[in-house]
């Protein structure tokens, strides 16, 4: 809670308020513009760049409420994100449902099925709590691999349409941007102040120290199942905005190496902020995509026997290293890179404050 | 009958897979409390290390070299990555062993390609026949090989110097340390031990199996093994590998055999629910 000089909370509003200096506001109102105006001036492929960077920022912010605020390590959280996927495929598919309609049930139904594997924290912690997300991560792909053919109709896959709203068609990327961006910017905003208030303190009581936290009256048991469905909410709208993006639904889309990833993302940018898990989403999306961009280049170079192993084989080394890198160099991630650096900037030209 | 004999041989060799990982999993776990979930790719990178050695250096030289590999492996492991975090939460060590699962997976692709190979090892012996039944020699020998590496492991803990120096740091790492045993020295046994047995375990998975890049998917398993038996205890390892191994081949042979990755999870949910420490484990008494 490091602030400039000269800036003094003299009401409980000032002192409560997210953003409180007038340059934090014209930095934020400024953002959204660009945020907005970007499908002008941007070309096709940023704006998928951005659409998927967004759709994996929603489920970032929720595996962040999980392990981040509440520290309920999740290695299956892609499984939640299929279960939402799942909910807006099949209800559009099977029962023509409206898009709109199905994106909070998606949310709803990934918080249901969060809450039934999350019932294991009644007994467990930690490490025993992880292998239980690791179970989810295998059983719910398998059920959708396996179960219902006719309604998930997993070796064809689903397909699914993309939305309209008020005569406005969403079909192209450009429009779809504005939903997802949409979207999350009000999830951003709703994480933000969430981990603010009572459950976001009970979270952090349970992540700190669960034994201090039940002797103050908070109801461990129960308020990790709140952690649970908020975060496999999360997960559901990522996943129904997923299968709305790909226009199609089927269970490779769902790998453990996602979930895991979404993990990686959390490490580089530091658990436990909303700030580390926007940074850490769009630093490994910007590695992903320049691996993308060098790994034919490289293939050029070595024999042509060898040049179909460097884009898989970069594509998974490049990110696993940067996040083995991260947490033996810097635990606490890029939200703490940047809090140093905006301390040294207010500080200068002192140099004792951090 | 013939068939039930074929699933109960098959079952075995793999619970005797499943055994040789979850020994990896549970000897590091015992003095470093840190889970590695990371073993099932070392065993894949260890089968792939083995297939180059052994083409370089012919049969049993190469093993050698294998085994030399795995040692040096774990040794680094612990050096460069473990060492940092020591002091760090045991979440960090953890999170660091699953990242390192998929720096396994990129360098085996990127050395050794996705294409699917053949172990250029012959074990010796024949197919053993009892009556119609035709048992291949090579799961025996893997069936062999897990119980030889229970019994080496359990002598080794309970009956050398150094074993009880490992049970004695595994109690507490503090008072290990003050009272003067090579803590430090402990972990990088430990990981030594656990490389040398993923390079068992690509041994005999290579020789039976193939070596290719599906074998983590379903090594990814011997987790539910380790909890099913005991995140501390070798004996849970054996004896959940081999019910593993048993359950899992008879489920595929007679129920459905897209159940065969799902069934360790099936298991695992089952074992976190009813007994969370797991058969032989030491059984924690916690409030939460």
């Amino acid at each position: 809670m490091d602030r400039p000089a000269g800036i003094f909370d003299i009401r409980y509003e000032q002192d409560m308020a997210v953003i409180r200096t007038a340059p934090q506001w014209v930095c934020l109102i400024g953002f959204l513009i660009l945020l907005a105006a970007l499908p002008l001036f941007a070309d096709s492929y940023f704006l998928s760049f951005m659409i998927l960077t967004g759709i994996a920022l929603i489920a970032v912010l929720g595996l962040n409420i999980l392990t981040g605020f509440a520290g309920q390590i999740s290695i299956g959280h892609q499984a939640f994100v299929a279960v939402g996927a799942y909910t807006t495929a099949v209800l559009m598919d099977s029962f023509h449902w409206n898009f709109w309609a199905t994106v909070p049930m998606a949310g709803v139904a990934a918080a249901a099925v969060g809450v039934l594997f999350g019932l294991p924290s009644f007994r467990l912690k930690m490490l025993y709590l992880t292998m239980s997300t690791l179970a989810a991560q295998f059983i719910i792909m398998a059920f959708f691999s396996h179960a219902f053919p006719d309604y998930f109709r997993a070796v064809s896959g689903i397909r699914v349409s993309r939305p309209e709203l008020l005569g406005i068609d969403f079909r192209e990327n450009e429009a779809f941007y504005y939903v997802v961006i949409g979207i999350t910017v009000i999830m951003t905003y709703f994480s933000r102040n969430l981990v603010r208030g009572r459950l976001g303190r009970a979270f952090v009581a349970i992540r700190d120290n669960d034994l201090a936290g039940e002797v103050i009256g908070i109801n461990v048991a129960r308020y990790k199942l709140y952690a649970f469905a908020t975060g496999c909410f999360y997960a559901g709208i990522s996943g129904s905005l997923h299968a709305s993006y790909y226009r199609m639904v089927n269970p490779p889309q769902f790998p453990i190496d996602v979930s895991i990833w979404y993990l990686g993302c959390l490490i580089v940018g530091g658990m436990g902020t909303t700030i580390g898990a926007i940074f850490g989403v769009f630093f490994l999306r910007i590695i992903k995509e320049f691996v993308t961009i060098i790994s034919p280049i490289l293939a050029d170079l070595v024999s042509p026997l060898d040049a179909p192993k460097i884009g898989p084989g970069l594509g998974i080394i490049s990110w696993a290293l940067v996040v083995v890198l991260f947490l033996i160099f810097e635990p606490r991630g890029l939200a703490h890179t940047w809090e140093v650096l905006k301390s040294r900037f207010r500080h200068w030209p002192f140099k004792f404050s951090i | 009958m013939e068939l039930f004999l074929q699933f109960i041989t098959g079952g075995l060799f793999f619970g005797g897979m499943y055994t040789l990982i979850a020994l990896g999993i549970v000897t590091i776990y015992k003095s470093t409390r840190v889970f590695n979930l990371a073993q099932g790719w070392m065993v894949t990178l260890s089968a792939f290390m083995l297939l180059t050695l052994v083409e370089l250096l012919g049969g049993i030289a190469g093993v050698i070299a294998g085994l030399v590999f795995g040692a040096l492996l774990g040794f680094g492991i612990d050096r460069l990555l473990m060492r940092p975090l020591i002091g760090q939460p045991l979440v960090a060590p953890f999170l660091l062993t699953i990242m390192l699962a998929y720096i396994f997976e990129g360098i085996n692709i990127l050395v050794w390609g996705s294409m699917s190979y053949e172990m250029p090892i012959k074990l010796p012996g024949e197919s053993l026949r009892l009556g119609s039944v035709v048992v291949g020699h090579s799961l025996l020998w893997g069936i062999v090989a897990a119980v030889l590496a229970f019994t080496a492991f359990s002598m080794f803990y309970w009956r050398t110097l150094m074993g009880r120096v490992m049970r004695a740091t595994a109690e507490d790492h503090q008072t290990a340390q003050s009272l003067g045993l090579p803590v430090k020295g402990v972990f990088s046994l430990s990981w030594m031990l656990a490389g040398m047995l993923s390079v068992i375990g690509g041994l005999f998975l290579g020789v039976v199996s193939g070596v290719n890049m599906l074998m983590y998917q379903s090594l990814l398993g011997a987790i539910s093994v380790v909890l099913l038996g005991g995140l501390d205890s070798i004996a849970g390892a054996i004896v959940g590998g081999m019910i593993l191994g048993l359950i899992q081949s008879l489920v595929v042979g007679y129920l459905s055999p897209s159940l065969a990755d799902v069934i360790p999870y099936i298991i695992l949910l089952g074992i976190l629910i009813i007994k969370p420490y797991g058969l032989f484990g030491l059984v924690r008494i916690e409030r939460l």
